[in-house]
């Protein structure tokens, strides 16, 4: 099915965890190519509202809620956010015989008894909330009931049981859905999308002072995370002895590239480059994101 | 002679400072031009040899090729010359960095023969 769907437009590779994506998509129409080790899946997406969920590891097919739980099981997923035409959003609804107007929870749970009927795993009770909060608190645990019938052991692939309750329809306006607070609105995630692009740029982080929010590139992100902590506080102990007006970047060159750390928005940027790369536009875009932000635009 | 060639830096447009400077802080020499270097900022910038020079050690241990802090208004160059001694250039936010780079990078080995 992953095939068949229509390419879209590539916003770029990123890791961060599984309700990032739920987060950070009321804008987005499309599709999220999920890639967790050798695997292989996806969540449909229009407006924030998560159409299907779906994930294939060699024979083994997971969809709809067992598809969610275990994308929730891992703390970070990679995945890349594939924008769609409204066409292309109408042949991604058709190969995946979803209906735009039916409701979410419908959706989901219908799709999900044919398939999980191949893997033995059959779908979770119909009465849970909406995929968009549950992303925040995954469901408990439930006793494991039929039997996996694939080549695979369905061990292989770290998926939390689920029962085998059959699924009843429920009236979604009784658990409206509940969007949460955007850490990152769309046209962030494609500026550093186009940032990330640029000739040398190895990797991009949006990160604060708990966690990785955003990582687009190839790289481990603890390792990185730490050299850009280091910096950070740097520059937060220099700046209160500085007149020099508001701090922009800090630029760590050493011979196998450069390390740049900036202020974005309430949370900071990190940014992996080659030896090679224009320091000089780089500092453009800095500045330029600064300039904005100070001028409170909306970027 | 080492304020000639710090000075090569202080004729390039909006360069405010030049300084060699030693790790733990003490200035070996400086030029400057509408800046005054206190105790404060030799704090400053001895603070970012040091942090830096650990960053890039965590790299694998990787030597520091060179540190750039812009603020605003300001911003501020430091490469290592040799061993514990750095040259910090202080300049304008609308001074030109490759020029400046370029200049450090020419008259390394001219300082280095001084030091």
């Amino acid at each position: 099915m992953i095939d068949q769907l229509p390419e879209g437009k590539s916003i770029g590779w990123m890791q961060a965890p599984p309700q990032w994506i739920f987060t950070h998509t009321v804008r987005f129409i499309g599709v999220v190519r999920v890639v967790i080790q050798d695997g292989e899946g996806f969540i449909l997406i229009k407006k924030g509202k998560p159409l299907l969920y779906y994930f294939k590891h060699g024979r083994i097919e997971l969809r709809g809620h067992a598809a969610l739980d275990y994308f929730n099981s891992h703390p970070t997923i990679e995945f890349n956010l594939c924008k769609y035409t409204p066409e292309e959003f109408s042949q991604a609804l058709k190969i995946c015989n979803v209906e735009e107007t039916m409701p979410e929870t419908e959706i989901m749970q219908e799709q999900a008894p044919a398939a999980l009927a191949q893997v033995g795993v059959a779908e979770q009770t119909a009465d849970e909330t909406p995929a968009i909060t549950r992303a925040e608190q995954p469901p408990p645990e439930q006793p494991e009931k039929a039997e996996p019938v694939t080549e695979i052991p369905v061990a292989a692939i770290p998926v939390k049981p689920v029962a085998t309750v059959p699924a009843k329809p429920v009236a979604v306006t009784e658990r409206p859905l509940v969007p949460q607070p955007a850490v990152l609105e769309d046209p962030d995630i494609k500026i550093i999308g186009q940032i990330k692009k640029l000739n040398g740029i190895v990797a991009i982080s949006v990160f604060n002072d708990d966690r990785n929010i955003l990582l687009m590139g190839d790289v481990e992100i603890e390792p990185l995370l730490k050299i850009a902590r280091t910096m950070l506080a740097t520059t937060n102990k220099i700046t209160p002895h500085l007149d020099w007006g508001s701090f922009v970047h800090m630029t760590l060159q050493i011979p196998e590239g450069n390390v740049i750390i900036a202020p974005y928005h309430e949370n900071n940027l990190c940014i992996l480059t080659t030896r090679t790369i224009n320091i000089g536009h780089i500092r453009r875009i800095l500045r330029d994101l600064q300039q904005d932000r100070t001028q409170g635009v909306m970027l | 002679m080492l304020k000639q060639i710090l000075n090569k830096f202080l004729i390039l447009n909006d360069v405010q400072a030049a300084i060699v400077i030693q790790e733990n802080g003490e200035i070996i020499e400086s030029m400057k031009s509408g800046i005054v270097i206190k105790e404060e900022l030799q704090g400053v910038i001895a603070t970012i040899m040091l942090d830096s020079k650990k960053t890039a050690a965590q790299f694998g241990n990787a030597s520091l090729s060179m540190v750039f802090v812009e603020f605003s208004d300001y911003f501020l160059i430091l490469g290592p010359v040799m061993e514990e001694f750095y040259l910090v250039i202080i300049a304008k936010n609308s001074a030109n960095i490759g020029q400046i780079t370029y200049e450090m990078k020419k008259n390394q080995d001219a300082i280095v023969s001084l030091l």
